[in-house]
């Protein structure tokens, strides 16, 4: 029997192959890395698809799918992660936004009614290139605890951190970053 | 009494977890007073607002899979489906 066009396993490639790349490669930072991962993607959809219940989309379910990829991912190269920390310190954008007293020395931008930015395409392409700026495994760990909802402790144990409070300040020191970037390439241009 | 730089780095652990109540009356007392520790929370929120939206706005034209990659898994796929078979 033939299954309905955009649901068979053979579109899922052009229908969500380039949907699935992007979420992998936010999260993994290699090409090569993020290919693989939609590669094991759609062939463990395509051999569970039996499974497959109808009661989220296809392309939920795919992206699910890819959620635990990236997991086992980031699981098998948890060593390499603690590694990769050394210009996480964000004491650059910190130091100067701070005198010695911890007070602001620095006025912010005012960000007027972001929200409309969120209609806009160009601001969704300086969000992106923001969070490619990210130190990899800043970016991973915002991604991994404020997306995709995984707890503190699994973070922890995911991207090696060493307690809860060093998660803690990195995921601030990550907003820091963010933050700033945000304003230099998007708000001061608005 | 917080500094500003501890009131940041509070505003953000207060999205990923629940600070005790002390704490939070601290930080509504001083946002009272230091506009620029409140607006800098307003932009935290706003973006992660912006983060939960990023799934269906990650199109960056540059970030799509390569024909080769295409290719190739469209290959494994084939081989699979025979296996399958």
């Amino acid at each position: 029997m033939m299954q309905s066009n955009n649901e068979s396993p053979e579109s899922w490639l052009n229908d969500y192959g380039d949907i699935l790349y992007r979420f992998a490669l936010a999260r993994v930072r290699s090409e090569a890395t993020a290919e693989d991962l939609v590669q094991e993607t759609l062939l463990a959809g395509f051999l569970a698809f039996d499974k497959f219940s109808g009661n989220s989309t296809v392309r939920t379910w795919l992206v699910g799918i890819l959620k635990h990829k990236i997991i086992d991912h980031y699981r098998k190269h948890s060593r390499e992660m603690t590694l990769l920390n050394d210009d996480e310190s964000a004491n650059d954008v910190l130091v100067y936004q701070f005198d010695q007293q911890g007070s602001w020395q620095v006025d912010l931008v005012e960000w007027g009614t972001p929200d409309k930015s969120m209609d806009d395409e160009q601001f969704w392409l300086a969000f992106n290139d923001c969070l490619a700026r990210l130190p990899q495994r800043m970016a991973g760990l915002l991604l991994l605890r404020t997306v995709d909802g995984l707890a503190t402790e699994e973070c922890c144990a995911l991207l090696g951190f060493e307690s809860d409070n060093q998660l803690w300040v990195t995921l601030s020191r990550t907003r820091v970053k963010l933050r700033q970037c945000l304003e230099t390439n998007w708000f001061s241009k608005e | 009494m917080y500094k500003c730089k501890e009131i940041i780095e509070l505003t953000s652990k207060e999205m990923d977890t629940t600070l005790p109540w002390v704490t939070r009356m601290e930080m509504k007392l001083h946002f009272l007073m230091c506009k620029t520790c409140s607006q800098y929370a307003k932009q935290l929120q706003f973006m992660n607002k912006a983060l939960s939206a990023l799934e269906g706005h990650a199109h960056a034209e540059n970030c799509q899979l390569s024909e080769s990659a295409k290719q190739r898994i469209a290959q494994k796929m084939q081989q699979a489906k025979k296996i399958a078979k």
